[in-house]
C-alpha cells in the first residue's frame, strides 16, 4: 500500500515536471519566434505599396519598385518615392563616420591596454564605458547644440552657407562619436587578450615597444576590432533620433559635399511620422525593409571577410606547427 | 642614423595614441559640459512637479475700501496698495520673462476672486500674470507681461474693477513626462522579466544540448541585432492595433509602448540572467535532486534564489535602456507631451520629451538640456549599482 502511494507520487512528480518543462519550452519558442514574427511582418508591410493601389492626386497608383530601388528623389506630394539615392547617402555616412572613429577607436585602445600607466588607463576605460552608456538622443542634442555650430563656423571660414549647421559632416561627426565607444569596447578585448609570447618575441627580436606594439600587437588582435568594427556599423546603420536631428532631410540627389544636408534611411523613416494611413505611411515600412536588408547583407559579407582574415591566421599558425 | 629615424616614428606613433585617447576624454567631457551648463539653469524641483502645459485662468477682481499701505515691503517686488497684492519680474520655466504673484494681503480683494461665470477661484502666490484689464475712471486699461511689474502695478492702480485677470498655473515642467517614464519601466518590466527568466531557465536547466536549443539561443540573440526604430514600425503593425483592439484605446499607448520595449530587451534579460544561472555550481542541481525533489522544484527552490542577482543585473540594465530610448517609442507612444498620463493614452518619456522639445519650431535647449541631466544622473547611478551588484555577488562567492 504505502509502496504503491510513493510511486503514485513519483508519477505525480515526472506529470508536473514534464508539464512546467513544456510550458517553458513554448514561452521560450515564443521568444525566440519573435524575430521571425518581426521579419515577416515588415516583409509582407514592406512590399504592400508595390502591389496595392493608393488614392492620390493623379488618381490610383501603386509604388514602382524599380522607381523605388534605384530612385534619386523623395517627395511627399506628389508621391515620388525613390530611395536608391537615400541607400548610398546612407552608406555614405557611415563609412565616413568609419574613417573618423576606427582609428581614434583602435589607438585609443591600444593607448588603455599597452601605453597608459595604470590609473590613466583606469580612468580611460570608465570614460569610454559612460560614453557607450549616453542614450543616443543625448548625442542628438549634443550635435544640434555644439557640432552645428562648429560645422556653421567652419562653413563661414571656407566662405560656405550651411543650413544652420545642419549638413553631412554634423551627422558623420555625431554618429562618429557614438560608435566611438562600441568599437573601443571590444577593441580593448581584443587587444588585451592577445598572447603575451608573441609580444616577448617580438621585444627580444630587438623591435621597439611601440612598433611591437603596431606590428605585433594590433595584427594580433585584428580579427577581435573586425568584429567591434562590424557592430559598430550595426550601430551606425540602425542610429536614428541623434541623426535625424543633425541631417536635414535633403529632397533628392547623393550628398557628397559635407556642408550640405543628407537623409538616411532611419531619418525618412522618422521624418513622416505624423502620417497614419495611405501611401506614405505604407511607403515607411519599406524603407524599414529595404534597412533590414542592408543590415543583413552588409553583417553577412563582413563576417564571410571576417572568416578569412581569421582562416589566414589559423593557416600561418598550422604552417608554423609544421615547419617546427 | 637608423635610430634617430626609427625614434622619431616611433615617437609620432606613440602620440597618435595619446591624441586618440585624449580626444575620447575630450569629447566626454564637452558632452557633460554642454549638458550641465545649458541645463543647470532650468533645472530645478519644481520643474520635476510642474505640467507642462500652462493652466490658464480669467478672474474678475473688485477693489474692497481695506487699505493697505502697512504691507511690510520687500526690495524688487511692486505693491499694489489698492489690492494688497506684491508681484515681481520673473522667468518662467522657459526662461521667457513673466510677472510673479509673491505677496497677497489677508485681506486682499484678490483672495475672493470670481471666475467669469461666477466660481470662487483661488489665486496663489506662485502663480504667473499674463494679462490685466482694468476698469477705472479714465477707462479700460490694459497691461501684459511685457509691461513688467512696475507697468502692471501702475494699471493695476488706476481702477477699483478688474474685468479680466488672466493668470497661470506655471508650465515647462516635466511632470508628465517622469510618470510615463516610471509607468513605462514598472510595465515593461512586469512584461519581460517573467518571459525572459523563465526562457533562461528553460535554455539552461531543461533544455537537451542539440540542435534545435542552440537554434533557439541564436534566434533570440538575433533580436538583439535589430535596430530600435525596426521594433517602433513593429510597434504601428503589431502593438497599437492590438492594444486598441482589447481597450478602449486608439492609436499609440504606453502599454504599447511596454509591449515594445519587452521583445527588445528580451534578449538581455535571457542572456543576463542564463550566465548567472551557468555559474551556480552544478553540485546545487545535483544535491537537490539526489534529495529527491523533482526537477521544477530544484528550478524553483534552488535554481532561482541563487540567480537572484543575475535578474536583478537585467532589471537595471533594462531601466537603463528603457531610459534612453527614443526611437522605437516615437512610434509607439507618439511624440504629444501629456500632462495627465495613463496606461493606455498617449505620452512621452523624458528622452522622448527631449526630442518633442527639439524638434518644435523653437527649440527648447534649456529644458532639454535639464532633462539630459537627469538622464545622464539615473544612467550613472545605474552603472554604479551594477557594479555594486556584481560586487556583492562576487562577495558571496568567496564565502562558499
Amino acid at each position: 500500500m504505502e509502496k504503491d502511494n510513493k510511486l503514485k507520487r513519483i508519477e505525480h512528480k515526472t506529470l508536473i515536471d514534464k508539464m512546467v518543462k513544456y510550458a517553458f519550452l513554448s514561452i521560450c519558442v515564443f521568444c525566440s519566434l519573435c524575430v521571425v514574427f518581426i521579419a515577416l511582418f515588415i516583409f509582407i508591410k514592406g512590399i504592400t505599396p508595390f502591389f496595392k493601389k493608393y488614392e492620390t492626386s493623379v488618381g490610383l497608383k501603386s509604388v514602382n519598385f524599380f522607381k523605388f530601388i534605384f530612385g534619386g528623389t523623395w517627395f511627399k506630394s506628389p508621391n515620388i518615392y525613390g530611395a536608391g539615392y537615400i541607400v548610398i547617402n546612407t552608406l555614405i555616412v557611415v563609412i565616413l563616420s568609419l574613417l573618423i572613429s576606427v582609428p581614434l577607436s583602435v589607438l585609443t585602445a591600444l593607448f588603455v591596454v599597452r601605453i597608459a600607466p595604470k590609473k590613466l588607463s583606469m580612468i580611460l576605460s570608465i570614460v569610454i564605458e559612460l560614453l557607450s552608456g549616453i542614450p543616443s538622443i543625448i548625442y542628438g542634442l549634443f550635435g544640434l547644440g555644439v557640432l552645428t555650430k562648429f560645422v556653421e563656423g567652419l562653413g563661414s571660414i571656407f566662405g560656405i552657407q550651411t543650413a544652420g549647421g545642419i549638413s553631412l559632416l554634423a551627422t558623420v561627426l555625431v554618429l562618429s562619436i557614438m560608435i566611438l565607444p562600441t568599437i573601443t569596447t571590444i577593441a580593448i578585448t581584443s587587444i588585451s587578450s592577445v598572447n603575451n609570447s608573441l609580444i616577448l618575441g617580438s621585444l627580444a627580436l630587438g623591435a621597439s615597444p611601440t612598433q611591437t606594439n603596431f606590428k605585433v600587437v594590433l595584427i594580433g588582435a585584428k580579427s577581435g576590432i573586425f568584429s567591434g568594427i562590424i557592430l559598430g556599423i550595426g550601430r551606425a546603420l540602425g542610429e536614428a533620433t541623434a541623426i535625424t536631428m543633425v541631417c536635414g532631410n535633403s529632397g533628392s540627389g547623393i550628398s557628397l559635399n559635407p556642408f550640405d544636408i543628407t537623409r538616411t534611411l532611419t531619418s525618412t523613416m522618422l521624418q513622416g511620422i505624423h502620417e497614419s494611413s495611405g501611401m506614405d505611411y505604407d511607403i515607411r515600412f519599406s524603407i524599414g525593409l529595404l534597412l533590414i536588408v542592408i543590415i543583413i547583407v552588409t553583417n553577412l559579407s563582413l563576417n564571410l571577410i571576417k572568416n578569412r582574415i581569421g582562416n589566414n591566421d589559423g593557416n600561418k599558425k598550422k604552417n608554423k606547427r609544421s615547419a617546427s | 642614423m637608423m635610430e634617430t629615424k626609427r625614434k622619431i616614428k616611433d615617437l609620432l606613433a606613440n602620440g597618435s595614441t595619446y591624441l586618440s585617447a585624449s580626444i575620447s576624454l575630450i569629447v566626454l567631457l564637452a558632452i557633460i559640459l554642454f549638458v550641465f551648463i545649458n541645463g543647470s539653469k532650468t533645472l530645478s524641483f519644481k520643474m520635476l512637479t510642474s505640467p507642462y502645459y500652462e493652466t490658464p485662468y480669467f478672474a474678475i477682481v473688485e477693489a474692497n475700501d481695506e487699505d493697505f499701505s502697512s504691507i511690510e515691503e520687500k526690495e524688487g517686488v511692486y505693491y499694489s496698495y489698492k489690492y494688497g497684492i506684491g508681484i515681481k519680474d520673473s522667468k518662467d520655466l522657459e526662461k521667457k520673462d513673466a510677472v510673479e504673484i509673491v505677496y497677497i494681503d489677508e485681506k486682499s480683494p484678490f483672495n475672493s476672486a470670481k471666475s467669469v461665470d461666477g466660481k470662487t477661484l483661488k489665486i496663489k502666490v506662485g502663480q504667473q500674470i499674463k494679462r490685466i484689464q482694468v476698469k477705472g475712471e479714465s477707462g479700460i486699461k490694459v497691461a501684459t507681461t511685457s509691461s513688467k511689474a512696475s507697468g502692471m502695478i501702475e494699471v493695476l492702480d488706476s481702477g477699483n474693477y478688474i474685468n479680466e485677470f488672466y493668470y497661470v498655473d506655471m508650465g515647462g515642467g516635466i511632470r508628465g513626462s517622469l510618470l510615463a517614464t516610471l509607468m513605462l519601466v514598472g510595465l515593461t518590466l512586469l512584461i519581460v522579466i517573467p518571459i525572459g527568466v523563465i526562457s533562461a531557465i528553460y535554455l539552461s536547466l531543461y533544455a537537451k544540448d542539440n540542435k534545435f536549443t542552440s537554434l533557439l539561443r541564436s534566434l533570440i540573440d538575433m533580436i538583439g541585432g535589430i535596430p530600435s526604430i525596426i521594433f517602433g514600425l513593429i510597434s504601428l503593425i503589431v502593438f497599437i492595433p492590438f492594444v486598441s483592439k482589447i481597450s478602449s484605446s486608439n492609436g499609440a499607448s504606453v502599454l504599447a509602448g511596454a509591449f515594445t520595449l519587452s521583445i527588445m530587451l528580451l534578449p538581455t534579460v535571457i542572456r543576463t540572467t542564463e550566465e548567472r544561472i551557468n555559474a551556480i555550481p552544478k553540485t546545487y542541481k545535483s544535491a537537490s535532486l539526489a534529495l529527491g525533489a523533482s526537477l521544477t522544484q530544484t528550478a524553483f527552490k534552488v535554481i532561482l534564489p541563487n540567480a537572484l542577482p543575475g535578474i536583478l543585473t537585467s532589471i537595471i540594465l533594462c531601466i537603463g535602456r528603457i531610459i534612453g530610448e527614443s526611437a522605437a517609442l516615437i512610434f509607439a507612444m507618439g511624440t504629444a507631451i501629456q500632462d495627465n498620463v495613463g496606461i493606455l493614452q498617449p505620452a512621452t518619456t523624458l528622452a522622448v520629451h527631449i526630442w518633442s522639445v527639439m524638434t518644435d519650431e523653437n527649440p527648447n535647449f534649456g529644458l532639454a538640456c535639464a532633462i539630459s541631466i537627469i538622464i545622464l544622473v539615473i544612467v550613472l547611478m545605474l552603472n554604479i549599482l551594477v557594479k555594486l551588484v556584481s560586487l556583492k555577488f562576487k562577495k558571496y562567492e568567496v564565502k562558499k
